[in-house]
């Protein structure tokens, strides 16, 4: 959708992904996209070095999600929005939807 | 250059400057303007430089490492001073808004650009703001304690970035530490 504008799939899915889910981790999106996990992280780390990202360590994993202080933040959601409402139902399903419920210890699904 | 027992003033004047003269403009941001605008009542030991043109990032490291310092991730340190500096791509901005108005202390011939005390107070505000970060704050109101800034653009400013609630406690954090 906007990769004549970000000349990447693998990037515009990263963003959707942070997107949708508010925050995430490089091997959680390469897992996802069945990416490779050195892409991604080189994709997050440009990105922050941009200042489009922010990242913050919770225990030993580091988060990624969009930076509150990038002065287009506010633009970029707005179009990233826009986009997702191209992308195919079942593909905002499979990858958009975030689960938020929780998921009780040793339960395995 | 000796860096050793250099003041983080005066580092920051040194690069800025000497950048400047290899065709390199850096605007100085974040915690180090803190440290000039209260002289060092709050003290940083980070220097955030603010690239006005990405495409001199490339350059940066070659130059840094002729002065001695050393690249460690994102960062470079220098084995005499306990400072290390950075490079943030552009824009310059505070918030949503990009800064308009840029200072310059003039020593010894030499310059260094960096926020405006209001502006100064905008970035620490906005760490603030969306971060939650009371250190941040307290930096806020040392810079409107040491220097003349304008609270009405401040306020201004706040209420676009959709933060008028905690520009009031900006404010009256600052009320209870004005005399």
């Amino acid at each position: 959708m906007l990769e004549p504008l970000l000349e990447s799939e693998k990037k515009e899915k990263i963003l959707f992904f942070l997107y949708s889910h508010g925050e995430g981790y490089a091997r959680e999106i390469a897992r996802k996209f069945q990416f490779n996990l050195n892409t991604v992280q080189n994709q997050l780390s440009n990105l922050e070095d941009h200042g489009v990202l922010y990242s913050r360590l919770k225990g030993s994993v580091r988060l990624f999600g969009f930076n509150p202080r990038y002065p287009f933040k506010k633009e970029l959601e707005a179009l990233l929005k826009k986009a997702m409402m191209f992308l195919p139902e079942n593909e905002v399903r499979k990858y958009y939807w975030p689960r938020l419920r929780p998921r009780r210890t040793g339960k395995p699904l | 250059m000796d860096f050793k027992d250099i003041s983080i003033r005066d580092l920051a004047i040194f690069l800025c400057d000497y950048l400047a003269k290899k065709g390199i403009e850096t605007v100085l941001s974040g915690g180090a303007c803190v440290s000039i605008y209260t002289e060092n009542e709050y003290l940083s030991y980070d220097l955030d430089f603010v690239l006005i043109d990405t495409a001199h990032k490339k350059r940066i490291r070659k130059i840094l490492e002729e002065l001695g310092f050393e690249q460690e991730g994102r960062h470079f340190r220098h084995s005499d001073t306990p400072f290390f500096v950075e490079f943030l791509s552009p824009p310059l901005s505070v918030g949503e808004e990009p800064v308009k108005k840029i200072q310059v202390i003039e020593e010894d011939g030499r310059n260094l650009k960096l926020l405006s005390p209001t502006d100064c107070v905008k970035d620490r505000l906005a760490a603030y703001y969306h971060w939650n970060d009371r250190p941040s704050l307290e930096q806020a109101v040392l810079v409107s304690l040491a220097q003349s800034v304008d609270l009405k653009e401040i306020e201004r400013w706040s209420s676009n970035e959709g933060m008028a609630d905690k520009y009031s406690t900006f404010l009256e954090e600052l009320k209870s530490k004005s005399i």
